[in-house]
């Protein structure tokens, strides 16, 4: 037999169970495109509950007391096998000694196959803090698609580069030459 | 010692396979190389295994123009693992019960990526990443002696990360109702499936971490039995509830 499993319940929002990075939203509708792009993910949605990278909420999750599955114990063990993901959280850096940048940067419009992509990045003493898609494509459903996945994607791999800890993002797929074309505008209209 | 490293896109089955490739015993030129026997296999994968592809294996069998025992021996493996896969959560991952008939979709990405990493391994390759549309197989650490930290995105807000999981090797799945709308069925009703909003399992086959994070959409909570079951003791799950922003783990 199997080591003995356990449940673990955890309540609170899921924000605070781990929200090492956040986002805001990309602009939607910079064309007048149907609304497919809130609807799906709800990628559109201003009411968002992310709070900006750095203000993580500790992981410490109060105990809910949902009925667990037959056979699982519940445990007050608050942890999983995975380590507090606060530990990886993308604070802002210390002063530094030299002066970073900081600030908003809109990067170029750079053309895909999918049609055109811009990139803006909130910098906060050098780091990346948010990367944002002004423009993607969303021509048609098929493109809306593909940007649904890719959007979440790139900002992985823009974070990753630069400010967090995460090598991969689970959820979402896809990349673009574009985006890092934009990205690296960005990052050079910031002097980096 | 430095790493050699290559990244590549590959473009395939509707969407974009991601690989991470890097040693420290082999140059990148031969990383690239055997990225590329990757991408010819992916490739075939896709021709093989589409169910938007007309003429593929699988949308002939679907239309029962062959017989599984006409396909090709990845095919039927595929079949074979499906069957455990479905016997093994107890009919909550069921390929067969798809409109159109036998999708093996659930099961593939996983299972190809798999073999990815073993042919990549096979070749000299050390750290592996490959991430296809949000499921990734993993091997050897992003470096030695250090796991890849793969960030699980919030099932609305698709631009938060809401969870971090640290994986030497092993594949983790996600599965939800936020990647393609509603996809998934319950096998057992025929409704669309309302068990929970997000699945992410995490164990040492991909397929079958896919094959159980589609299980956990089916089955929610009911599902968390399956991880008592002995051959399931190298999974682990973390699970968004359907309502509310709870989140249950195993």
């Amino acid at each position: 037999m199997g080591a003995k499993r356990v449940m673990l319940i955890a309540g609170g929002t899921i924000g605070g169970l781990g929200a090492v990075l956040s986002i805001t939203p990309p602009q939607f509708g910079t064309t007048s495109s149907s609304g497919l792009g809130g609807t799906l993910l709800g990628g559109g949605s201003t009411t968002s509950t992310a709070s900006t990278a750095g203000t993580t909420p500790a992981p410490a999750a109060t105990q809910a007391a949902s009925t667990p599955a037959p056979a699982a114990t519940a445990t007050k063990k608050a942890t999983t096998t995975t380590p507090a993901p606060s530990a990886t959280t993308a604070a802002p850096a210390p002063a530094p000694a030299k002066a970073k940048p900081s600030g908003t940067f809109t990067g170029s419009t750079s053309q895909t196959r999918f049609g055109p992509v811009q990139v803006q990045i909130t910098l906060v003493n050098g780091k990346i803090t948010a990367a944002n898609a002004l423009q993607y494509p969303n021509n048609d459903f098929r493109s809306q698609q593909i940007s649904q996945q890719a959007i979440p994607y790139l900002v992985q791999e823009t974070l990753a580069a630069n400010s967090a800890d995460i090598q991969g993002v689970g959820g979402a797929s896809y990349t673009s030459q574009g985006w890092y074309d934009s990205l690296v505008s960005a990052l050079a209209k910031a002097g980096m | 010692m430095t790493l050699a490293r290559v990244r590549a896109e590959i473009h395939t089955w509707g969407t974009v396979i991601f690989i991470d490739a890097s040693s420290g015993k082999i140059s990148e030129p031969q990383i690239q190389s055997a990225i590329d026997g990757v991408r010819d296999f992916l490739y075939e994968v896709d021709e093989v295994f589409s169910t938007y592809k007309e003429n593929s294996q699988v949308s002939r069998l679907r239309r029962g123009e062959i017989a599984i025992t006409d396909c090709t021996p990845d095919l039927q493996e595929v079949w074979a693992l499906c069957a455990y896969a479905k016997e093994v959560t107890d009919g909550s991952f069921d390929p067969w019960c798809v409109e159109g008939g036998f999708d093996p979709s659930g099961y593939v990405k996983g299972w190809a990526s798999d073999r990815a990493i073993t042919m990549l391994k096979a070749a000299g390759v050390e750290h592996i990443q490959i991430n296809s549309a949000g499921d990734l197989s993993l091997a050897g650490g992003v470096e030695p002696g250090k796991p890849w930290s793969i960030g699980i995105r919030h099932p609305e807000e698709a631009h938060t990360i809401v969870k971090v999981f640290d994986i030497t090797d092993g594949a983790i799945a996600t599965s939800g109702t936020y990647e393609r709308g509603a996809h998934i069925k319950d096998p057992h009703t025929g409704m669309i499936a309302i068990g929970a909003r997000s699945a992410t399992v995490y164990g040492p086959d991909g397929g079958i971490a896919d094959a159980l994070a589609t299980a956990l959409i089916v089955a929610g909570k009911d599902g968390a039995y399956l991880f008592q079951k002995p051959e399931l003791a190298g999974y682990h799950c973390w699970v968004i509830e359907r309502h509310g922003d709870q989140a249950w783990s195993i």
